[in-house]
């Protein structure tokens, strides 16, 4: 090979990793971090990254000097050089590569290892999926467990030990900017690790195709200070947290009604399900006293569908997990709450 | 010359040749469509039957218990009448029954108009064209239904379709694609090549092989017709996870039982091909003079008689535990829900590879005619698709980093995965080494081939994040391992099916493509692909989960982006398909070998004759050999071989 054809071929090699870089910088490709377990999984992505442009860079150089050099013109007929191989190139291009992957594999192990690790004393929350909804059970202060809240609310700084569980099919529970991703498995206990580094706002996301509601299946996620959580658990803890004495208020909370529905006395404003704040004239065209149209909409959500919306992605388990009194509570707390 | 063969394979075989028409009550017990009309409704009347039967007798009720009926009636035994009706067991009948075998009349051999095309024909060239034809066919259904969920994630919210519609839609999408265009169609293009290329008449089991061609159709229709089930089509993935799978409504069962047909139909197609590259050989083809594509198809073959058991057994599993009430995923009554998952991938990966190994085969043909060089490092080539075939079954849990299974497993399978880009590295360099130096000529076929590498090693890189157990577990289940599998199998697989299509084409019609038109059709595919699955890699990294109807509104502008490159894609084809048509009805005649290659079956005449060679070739160098003086694959006639070799004497 001739001097000259060496530098056209780093030129180009340098063009293409210069692109594939430009690529990697000016795309966001990640969301911005909010957990120190998703701050390794962007170191780990990074240094794959700088290997696969490399590797990248190499392949397009060959690939555009061969088109570029080696065209042949229309009528010349003649063969290449009938070379069959280079023992020592093939020797190369075998063990090179197998040491690349083989660094990846290594920090990635080490990063993984790091990345389970919930250390001594973590926050344990249990975390029970079901068709399509989210349901979060936090320890209560006196270290019993019981408080049950359809938001995930984690203290800032603190590792957390969620164990996941399901009701009904496979989902699984995703928040982009914790990184963490893990399947609830009917049946078994699944586990995440997530240290939370950001105060603010996000979103469970379920990533396990797992109905018609699939894409609906969401829950609000808040990192906050520690004094914040502190307050959020006395909140649940006053209105009972779903320990079967906990108020209509706390109920709409625990059954995670405000992941979809939009209601304002509790402050909710999702829109993935109808609004709660005005029944009356629906409950009138059904025929229903407000009270039973509620109630209708609670234990057989597919026996009206309100306008806009789809039947069966609403769970139509809540005659089975609430209790009549919690029903009835849930019920005269959506009635009292009638704007 | 043609003329001469039919001569002499008269001679040979006695009478061949289009069948006698048939008349009066022969048309309605001989084969053909009308027996397959009465014998469907007769074999789905027993199987009715049985059901009602058994069901009356054991007293259960209900008597009509749908899901059983579809599963016995509708998709078991009314298909095995239609294959009888069409005349795919009358021979073995025949045999079987103790009636002296009929003679060899070949009369089902051998294409003599459109028509023959239709019929349970043995001659592998005629179930090559049958296989490619009807797997575009539902490469189309396939597209469509792509085309429909790409107009529904256009914007946010649902417009379209309903969570159910779209459900099925992403599917059936799947399943089409995978069992029923991509797999087949490297079938297709190996039965037409590979008897060819290894100078046999045949494949060792002619009518074996029209069987597995004729359970494909069905494999096909089965899919598609869930959508007329009562709940719609299944709509829990084609990788169908139970518990989701086992409450589906019966669209399901179509799924279920759909995916049998087409297993079955690969598993004798891979028997038969495993025993004639091994049994059929011409003289003198040792194992290391054959062309890299039949290498590339012993591999497949072992793969897919190893590994489909698995999905056959997976499917089962999910349809027992719906109609007969096992509970192998029954949580509540000890079930386990991840044994499915091991089992499906077990199949289903070493299913990509099922996927993508015959595409290396065709590209290695492509690349050394189109650089006029041996191919480089050719036994390192065939040792790479031996080391792929052996590590693709340590590497099925890469699937289920997140899935909750155990936790030890995880950082063995990260290992194997990254090594399996090892052999598949060896295989890329190896193709641009082929390149270097050579004289490159950009027809079509090499085109895609170019594509295929530049697009290849994209989804192979996207490939290592994925392996990284931690960035997958960021990743997975997101656009990104959407973006990651259509690199693979549109940029990798379904590049490499279009260029050996484009290769292969003026062999199977004798005709030449339009060249314009073909690399109109591939600038227009390599855009518009690109352009669909380019972004889905950082919008999945972003935050957008696979398989949703509806999105959060931030991915709204690139979701618009892509759905109007996919339909970009979606025009690209109508190119391909006007290219095809127009060229196989009149293209300019090709010669029997317009690429100057020298592997067999650019030996024989375009298209080739029945029984593909005169005499039985004699095989007396490798298949590459481009550039080396005075070098041969083979010699196709003793006298002409001795003669050719005097002239250069005298030269």
């Amino acid at each position: 090979m001739r001097r000259g054809s060496i530098v056209r071929m780093v030129v180009y090699g340098v063009l293409a990793g210069t692109v594939a870089s430009l690529v990697a910088v000016a795309v966001p490709w990640l969301p911005t971090s909010a957990s120190e377990q998703m701050d390794r999984i962007v170191f780990t992505f990074w240094f794959t990254t700088v290997i696969c442009i490399g590797i990248f860079a190499i392949v397009a150089a060959i690939i555009v000097y061969c088109v570029l050099k080696f065209r042949a013109a229309p009528d010349d007929e003649r063969d290449g050089p009938p070379v069959h191989g280079h023992t020592g190139l093939e020797i190369a291009w075998t063990a090179v590569p197998a040491v690349l992957v083989t660094a990846i594999s290594i920090v990635s192990a080490i990063v993984l290892a790091q990345n389970e690790d919930a250390g001594d004393n973590p926050l344990r929350v249990n975390v029970t999926a079901a068709q399509f909804a989210w349901s979060f059970e936090y320890p209560a202060e006196n270290g019993e467990g019981g408080l049950r809240s359809g938001e995930l609310v984690l203290p800032v700084g603190r590792t957390v030990r969620l164990r996941l569980n399901a009701n009904d099919v496979i989902h699984s529970f995703w928040v982009p900017e914790f990184g963490q991703k893990s399947d609830a498995v009917p049946g078994i206990d699944t586990h995440l690790v997530i240290t939370p580094t950001r105060i603010g706002s996000y979103s469970v996301v379920c990533t396990e195709l797992c109905g018609l509601g699939h894409s609906t299946m969401r829950a609000p996620v808040a990192v906050v200070s520690e004094e914040d959580y502190d307050a959020f658990i006395a909140r649940l803890a006053s209105n009972g947290g779903g320990s079967g004495e906990e108020t209509g208020e706390g109920i709409f909370a625990s059954a995670g009604c405000g992941s979809c529905h939009s209601f304002e006395p509790a402050g909710t404003d999702s829109q993935v399900g109808p609004a709660l704040d005005d029944l009356a004239g629906a409950a009138e065209n059904a025929g229903l006293s407000l009270e039973d149209y509620v109630r209708e909409g609670i234990v057989d959500p597919d026996a009206r569908i309100a306008e806009g919306f789809q039947a069966g992605v609403m769970p139509k388990t809540y005659e089975t997990t609430l209790t009549d009194e919690q029903l009835d509570r849930l019920v005269q707390y959506l009635v009292e709450g009638q704007s | 010359m043609t003329e001469l063969q039919h001569t002499h394979h008269d001679l040979a075989h006695g009478h061949h040749g289009p069948p006698p028409p048939r008349t009066g009550l022969r048309r309605l017990t001989g084969p053909g469509y009308l027996r397959a009309l009465w014998l469907t409704l007769l074999f789905g009347a027993i199987g009715f039957g049985i059901v009602v039967f058994f069901r009356w007798l054991g007293g259960w009720d209900p008597i009509l218990h749908w899901d059983v009926l579809a599963t016995v009636a509708f998709m078991t035994t009314a298909p095995v009448g239609f294959l009888a009706g069409l005349g795919a067991f009358d021979y073995w009948i025949y045999y079987i029954s103790g009636r002296p075998t009929r003679p060899e009349d070949h009369s089902g051999h051998g294409a003599y108009s459109w028509r023959d095309y239709f019929r349970v024909n043995t001659d592998h060239k005629v179930i090559g064209v049958q296989y490619l034809v009807t797997v575009f066919f539902f490469f189309v259904l396939g597209g469509l239904a792509a085309m429909l969920f790409r107009a529904e994630l256009a914007q946010p919210d649902l417009q379209f379709v309903d969570g159910q519609a779209y459900n099925g839609l992403i599917s059936m999408h799947a399943a089409l694609m995978i069992f029923l265009f991509i797999i087949p169609a490297f079938a297709g293009l190996a039965n037409f090549a590979v008897p060819l290329m290894l100078g046999a008449t045949d494949m060792a089991f002619p009518r074996l092989n029209a069987l597995s061609f004729w359970l494909l159709p069905i494999a096909g229709l089965m899919l598609v017709a869930s959508f007329l089930a009562p709940g719609g089509a299944f709509a829990s993935g084609w990788t169908a996870y139970p518990p989701l799978s086992t409450e589906a409504p019966m669209g399901q069962i179509f799924f279920n039982m759909g995916v049998q047909w087409a297993g079955a139909s690969s598993i004798m197609t891979a028997l038969n091909f495993l025993v004639t590259i091994i049994t059929m050989r011409a003289p003198g083809m040792t194992f290391w003079r054959m062309p890299l594509l039949v290498w590339a198809n012993f591999t497949t073959s072992l793969l897919v008689v190893i590994a489909t058991p698995f999905i056959a057994a997976s499917q089962f599993f999910i349809l027992f535990d719906r109609i007969m009430h096992t509970n192998f995923f029954t949580v509540a009554e000890g079930g386990y829900v991840l044994g499915y998952q091991h089992i499906f991938w077990f199949y289903s990966h070493p299913a990509v590879y099922i996927m993508m190994l015959p595409g290396f085969g065709i590209i290695s043909e492509v690349i050394a005619v189109f650089s006029r060089k041996p191919v480089f490092g050719y036994r390192l080539m065939a040792l790479s698709l031996m080391a792929i075939l052996v590590l693709g079954f340590s590497v099925w849990a890469h699937h289920m980093f997140v899935a909750g299974m155990a936790d030890w497993l995880r950082v063995p399978m990260m290992v194997t995965s990254m090594i399996i880009a090892v052999p598949t590295g060896v295989k890329v360099f190896s193709w641009l080494a082929t390149m270097w130096e050579g004289r490159l000529r950009f027809g079509t076929p090499m085109l895609f081939a170019l594509g295929f590498l530049s697009m290849f090693v994209l989804g192979g890189l996207s490939g290592i994040f994925l392996a990284s157990v931690p960035i997958d577990i960021h990743a997975s289940d997101t656009y990104f391992v959407v973006a990651h599998i259509h690199y693979v199998l549109f940029g990798g697989s379904v590049f490499t099916i279009f260029a050996g299509i484009y290769y292969w084409f003026p062999k199977m019609t004798g005709r030449m493509y339009s060249e314009g038109l073909g690399k109109l059709h591939f600038w227009l595919t390599f855009i518009g692909f690109n352009g669909t699955f380019f972004p889905m890699h950082w919008v999945g990294l972003q935050g957008m989960p696979r398989r949703v109807a509806d999105y959060a509104a931030e991915f709204g502008n690139w979701n618009l982006v892509m759905t109007v490159f996919s339909f970009l894609l979606g025009i690209s084809t109508v190119v391909f398909f006007y290219n095809m048509i127009v060229s196989w009805a009149r293209g300019p005649a090709a010669g029997s070998n317009p690429w100057r290659a020298l592997t067999l079956e650019w030996q024989v005449s375009s298209p080739p004759p029945v029984f593909n060679f005169d005499e039985i070739p004699q095989v007396v160098g490798g298949p590459y050999e481009y550039g080396v003086p005075g070098a041969r694959h083979a010699v196709l006639h003793a006298a002409a071989a001795t003669e050719a070799r005097e002239e250069e004497v005298v030269r």
